[in-house]
């Protein structure tokens, strides 16, 4: 086997790699954007998502030789910028965390002090 | 053979690339509390696209394809640290605490105007071993504001 | 600074002459023009152009290295069954003054091993700085201080 071979064979074999690694970090954010707990761990998730998107745009654009995607690679990275941004500024002017809303519902029971919504502790 | 070579180096920084998105994703799944999620989300994330971008950019016909590639991977890197400081300074002043295994926390607390805050110290910044997470009592700015939304004037107050 | 406008139209010059106005050409024109006046820096009489010039470059390479360690870092220490982490916020006094300077700094804190920068106070006197490991705040300091913050303090003043 020659090293041109190598590389060629080396260059597939890669190719199909980075496609299943990226595709198992999908699974992986969309996993934590899922659990939660809270809106700012959602928002990192985001974060970590158009990251992964921008990664597996160049893959794509490596893949079919099209250097087009670059610019799609570039506007997706634009769009998540401000969508970080702006959802800073939503967390920063709802002024409120999910514990104080909680806190705040008027069916919770006072004694309570955990985020678990069953009414365990009401019953006298 | 030089092609060869090219293919290679793309083959590499290809796999690196990857590996460092899918660790950004394994950390945002298994380190504790907002603040450390945001470590790699803030520095594998871009690092690990910005590889592959590199990638794209050696395997690009021609050099303004090439140059557009690396503006990409320039702005990248500039974006994410200002996302991650702004979207960390929000959620701590709104009142995200941090993981109660954290052993310092030297940042004040916002101020009520009016009443005691147990978290500010007059001094201003060293307010020492100070985690509002686990200690007794609930701080008064945020007893204070429950009764109305905080607006912005509150928060700015320092 | 007249400097740079000089080294500019240089690159312009070269531009014209070479008959192809393309981005690369003209960086290679800037380039060159950045050679020629160094060959003549004694009678120019500003030599702090070019050590600024260096001291940026020096900067950027730097920060290069630092983010791949920082990327690397983070990503190592995922893999650990016990990340043995010790998390904290350390407040950061800075020395840096000017708003582009401190907007770097914090950039650059960010993107560096284990620190993530929080917030600036209002005076702009302390920057609140994130870490992965704060066992040792002070020994976190002394590293900001020697590296990126003196570095830029070089550089841009």
């Amino acid at each position: 086997m020659t090293f041109p071979q190598f590389a060629e064979a080396f260059y597939g074999i890669a190719l199909l790699i980075a496609q299943g690694l990226l595709g198992l970090a999908f699974l992986l954010v969309i996993i934590r954007i899922v659990r939660g707990p809270t809106l700012p761990d959602r928002v990192v998730g985001l974060d970590v998502l158009t990251s992964a998107s921008i990664a597996f745009i160049a893959l794509v654009g490596i893949e079919t030789g099209y250097t087009l995607y670059v610019d799609v690679a570039i506007a997706l990275g634009l769009v998540g910028f401000l969508a970080t941004v702006a959802f800073a500024r939503f967390i920063l002017t709802r002024g409120q965390t999910e514990e104080d809303a909680f806190e705040q519902l008027p069916f919770r029971d006072p004694q309570s002090k955990t985020l678990s919504r069953t009414s365990q502790g009401s019953q006298p | 053979m030089s092609e060869a070579i090219f293919d290679t180096i793309d083959g590499i920084l290809m796999i690196g690339g990857s590996i460092f998105v899918v660790l950004a994703a394994v950390g945002l799944l298994r380190l504790p509390d907002l603040y450390t999620r945001m470590h790699a989300a803030s520095k594998a994330g871009p690092v690990g696209a910005g590889l592959l971008l590199l990638a794209l950019a050696l395997n690009a016909g021609s050099s303004a394809e090439a140059l557009r590639a690396v503006a990409a991977i320039l702005f990248l890197l500039l974006t994410a640290p200002i996302a991650a400081h702004l979207l960390a300074k929000a959620s701590y002043k709104v009142g995200y605490g941090l993981w109660p295994g954290s052993v310092l926390d030297e940042m004040p607390r916002v101020r009520n105007p009016e009443g005691e805050d147990p978290y500010y110290d007059e001094e201003g910044s060293q307010t020492g071993l100070a985690l509002h997470e686990g200690q007794a009592g609930e701080p008064a700015w945020r007893r204070e504001t429950k009764d109305r939304r905080p607006r912005w004037s509150d928060l700015r107050k320092r | 600074m007249i400097l740079y406008l000089i080294n500019l139209i240089l690159a312009l010059i070269w531009v014209i002459v070479t008959g192809s106005f393309t981005f690369l050409n003209l960086v290679f024109g800037f380039l060159l023009g950045a050679a020629a006046l160094f060959l003549i820096r004694f009678q120019v009489g500003d030599r702090k152009h070019f050590l600024r010039a260096w001291l940026v470059a020096k900067l950027a390479l730097f920060f290069l290295v630092e983010l791949m360690r920082s990327a690397w870092k983070v990503a190592t220490l995922v893999l650990y069954p016990n990340m043995n982490l010790k998390p904290g916020i350390f407040a950061y006094k800075l020395r840096a003054e000017t708003d582009f300077e401190i907007t770097l700094l914090a950039n650059m804190i960010t993107l560096t091993p284990g620190t993530l920068s929080v917030d600036v106070s209002d005076d702009r006197s302390t920057l609140y700085v994130h870490a992965l490991d704060c066992s040792d705040p002070s020994a976190n300091r002394a590293d900001i201080h020697n590296g990126f913050e003196k570095m830029i303090l070089e550089a841009f003043r």
